[in-house]
């Protein structure tokens, strides 16, 4: 028989399965809590931390993806805490992110904008060095823009295409991080993959993109932001 | 390493290779990151994300010799700005540059923890020790 | 209080580079003791008895992590030693290490003894490889009198990265990987080097353990504060007459270190743990050195009246942001955006909303960051916002 865990989730008395992490339980329960880097099939990575809570006697907020229910546990998933810190990580990838929403193909179901409206980020507070990378769109597959990258790293894990690991890597490292192809190479015409719709459709900015043909129908959903 | 010998490692024998490559060629060349991915079977990517990370390794060519000048504050506050002025002058390089002649590469360093006997640098593996100006061009003699 | 030898006890008096010389202080009895008569749960309990906390900086009970890694289900165990002492300011261990390595050894073996490992690793920072034959050496004549049957000992290299020091990126590292943060749980002591229970412990809290073992736990905890036993061993530099490293008796007041061993003279400020380590100003120079107050892995940077703080912080920054592994957003971003800030007042042109944004910044860094650097990274910004505001202020454009 399974164990079942008890805890308060938002002032509200729920159960759960042992073993399942804060944002599934949240999830189960009809709450919403913003995840950049989270993929539902692969394990968390705890990196981008939107999905960070309060948890009550914890001295600092947990990540929800990756932190397991316990037994009497007191979880604020929308505290006014919470959602300040949220607002000002969304400012920090927006930071060094270029300003060329109005023009970019993935505007309209950039999950990127659609979380820094629903968190009502306003005129960026935080400035950073942008990276200026060169568009990669010699690939009739794929166009990568890594000037536009948040390093989620959904790519880097949900990629099974190069037989024994994924095509892309995080390489260097602090704010000099940048995903990368081969050793930092192009993604050229001779890069294949049986899919590159895959990792496309994951990407939450505009970084990776699928070429599109002059007056071609789109096939995702447009975003549509409140306010 | 003891007595395994480096190349029976798996996976995490990776840094340690990345690093007899980078001592026997002065970094780390892609053909042996290439070499390198298809023993560990993994991409090569990934290699060079390793790589990439440690600023002990380098995925360029520097010169035979390199200097790693340390830049945090405890040499810092004993003068480290003038040993650094030293050997931009007498080599004619900034940091993260190369002599012409490939004998020098000349870095900054985070704190080598030498800072009881500030300022000091590395060179290779060498500890140089409360440097001053005057010291540099001495020092930089012994190295060929 | 007077400095006390205990860690430092063989430092200076043996030669590192013969074991025999070790045996003549005791060597190695301690390890025979918990071979002989002690259980494993005995040296755990000994050791959490003795109330020894990590050195590494983060201050967690020895052997409440001993027994976590003792009581885990599993056959192979790690013990690995951390000796990559980054931290800005930091150069005790590379002290200990080349005047005493014998003990770390022992320690090791016993560690071994205590949570049921095999294997050791001590993880050697790359700026260190000059300690790495005497390591050897000493590890072989170990190996070779006998004293390290059923336990091996390595040395892993570092290869450059501050963020190693971290437990959890040391342990990425020595798996051949990018040393990049962990989430916790699980802690290592049920899943560490390839999710086997695994004790990481730093060179000076393992310097403590053969004493204990031998003298026992209320010898070692009759030493220090309520909270803060035995001693710690003091890196300090900058502007002092005499810089090196110090024994104290954890809870002695910060000035005897500064003033009275180091004489340092007309201090402005102190840095107390380096880069992620605490500002305090000369007026808090009694402060106690303890786990209750500050202390840090023990990097003691001392500041005259001649330094700017805005030029401190700024470096100090500059060197986190260098130092971020990349993983995760606040770390990442917030070092980067706050070096561009402290840039902007290092050049005089600050702004009052740069001074708020700083505040906001670093309240979210310290909450959301993956590991303890990025949650440590803007403690110079808070601690210098708190003491030193005028600093800041004078900076802002009118």
């Amino acid at each position: 028989m399974e164990n079942k865990v008890n805890l308060t989730l938002n002032g509200r008395a729920v159960s759960a399965r042992q073993g399942m992490t804060i944002l599934e339980v949240a999830r189960e329960n009809g709450i919403d809590i913003p995840t950049l880097c989270y993929l539902e099939d692969f394990s968390p990575m705890g990196a981008c931390r939107l999905c960070v809570v309060e948890v009550e006697g914890s001295r600092t907020l947990v990540g929800s993806c990756h932190t397991p229910v316990t037994e009497g546990m007191v979880v604020h998933t929308h505290s006014p805490k919470v959602l300040a810190a949220r607002k000002i990580l969304v400012e920090l990838l927006l930071a060094s992110h270029p300003d060329s929403c109005l023009v970019c193909d993935k505007a309209n179901i950039c999950e990127l904008r659609r979380i820094a409206a629903d968190l009502e980020v306003g005129l960026p507070r935080f400035h950073a060095r942008k990276h200026y990378y060169p568009v990669e769109d010699e690939n009739p597959h794929i166009i990568r823009d890594m000037s536009k990258c948040i390093l989620c790293r959904r790519c880097v894990i949900a990629c099974k295409s190069a037989g024994n690991g994924s095509m892309f890597s995080v390489a260097y490292r602090g704010f000099e991080s940048k995903v990368v192809f081969g050793c930092d190479q192009l993604v050229d015409e001779a890069a294949v993959c049986p899919d590159f719709d895959g990792c496309i459709a994951l990407c939450p900015s505009g970084a990776l993109r699928k070429p599109v043909k002059i007056g071609e129908e789109r096939a995702e959903k447009a975003l549509i932001i409140k306010g | 390493m003891s007595e395994k010998g480096i190349s029976t490692l798996g996976r995490e024998g990776l840094i340690l290779r990345l690093k007899e490559a980078q001592s026997k060629f002065g970094y780390v060349p892609q053909e042996v990151m290439a070499e390198l991915a298809q023993s560990l079977e993994i991409p090569i990517n990934e290699v060079y994300g390793v790589a990439s990370f440690y600023s002990f390794l380098s995925t360029r060519p520097l010169g035979r010799n390199v200097i790693r000048i340390c830049r945090s504050l405890p040499c810092y506050l004993k003068g480290a700005q003038t040993v650094i002025e030293a050997v931009e002058k007498e080599l004619g390089i900034k940091p993260g540059e190369t002599t012409p002649d490939g004998r020098f590469s000349f870095q900054l360093a985070n704190c080598i923890g030498l800072c009881d006997q500030a300022p000091a640098m590395l060179i290779n593996q060498d500890a140089h020790v409360e440097l001053t100006p005057e010291k540099i061009t001495q020092i930089l003699r012994m190295y060929k | 209080m007077p400095q006390q030898r205990v860690v430092l006890k063989n430092c200076g008096v043996i030669d590192p580079r013969r074991i025999e010389t070790y045996l003549e202080r005791d060597g190695f009895k301690a390890l025979a003791k918990v071979r002989r008569e002690m259980t494993r749960e005995q040296v755990t309990d000994e050791i959490k008895a003795s109330g020894l906390r990590g050195r590494g900086g983060a201050g967690f009970p020895t052997g409440i992590k001993w027994e976590g890694a003792r009581q885990a289900p599993g056959e192979e165990k790690y013990v690995i030693c951390n000796a990559d002492e980054g931290e800005v300011g930091t150069f005790k261990d590379r002290y200990i290490l080349e005047r005493d390595p014998f003990t770390l050894i022992e320690a090791m073996a016993i560690a071994g003894y205590a949570i049921g490992a095999k294997q050791g690793y001590i993880y050697l920072r790359a700026e260190y490889h000059h300690l790495f034959d005497l390591l050897q050496n000493a590890i072989n004549q170990a190996k070779k009198s006998g004293y390290l049957d059923g336990f091996r000992i390595e040395i892993r290299e570092g290869a450059g990265a501050y963020i190693c020091g971290e437990e959890s990126a040391l342990m990425d590292s020595i798996e051949g990987k990018r040393g990049e943060s962990r989430y916790r749980p699980p802690f290592p002591t049920t899943s560490g080097l390839w999710g086997k229970p695994t004790i990481i412990n730093n060179v000076e809290t393992l310097m403590n353990i053969p004493q204990i073992i031998l003298n026992g736990a209320g010898w070692f905890s009759q030493m220090g504060t309520e909270r803060s036993k035995g001693t710690k061993v003091f890196s300090i530099s900058g502007d002092v007459e005499n810089p090196g490293v110090y024994e104290l008796v954890l809870g002695s007041p910060l000035r005897e270190l500064v003033e009275d061993l180091a004489s340092a003279k007309d201090i402005k400020l102190i840095q107390i743990g380096g880069a992620t380590g605490r500002i305090l100003p000369y007026e808090k120079i009694d402060t106690p050195l303890a786990f209750e107050t500050v202390l840090g892995a023990g990097a003691v940077t001392v500041y005259n009246r001649s330094r700017d703080v805005i030029d401190i912080v700024y470096r100090t920054m500059e060197f986190l942001a260098e130092e971020s592994c990349g993983k995760c957003t606040p770390c990442r971003q917030g070092t980067e955006v706050m070096v561009e800030i402290l840039e902007k007042f290092h050049r005089g042109e600050g702004r009052e909303q740069d001074i708020r944004n700083l505040e906001a910044l670093s309240q979210v860094m310290m909450l959301t960051s993956l590991c303890g650097l990025g949650q440590a990274a803007p403690n110079a910004v808070m601690d210098t916002l708190q003491y030193f505001k005028d600093a800041y202020k004078k900076r802002v454009v009118v």
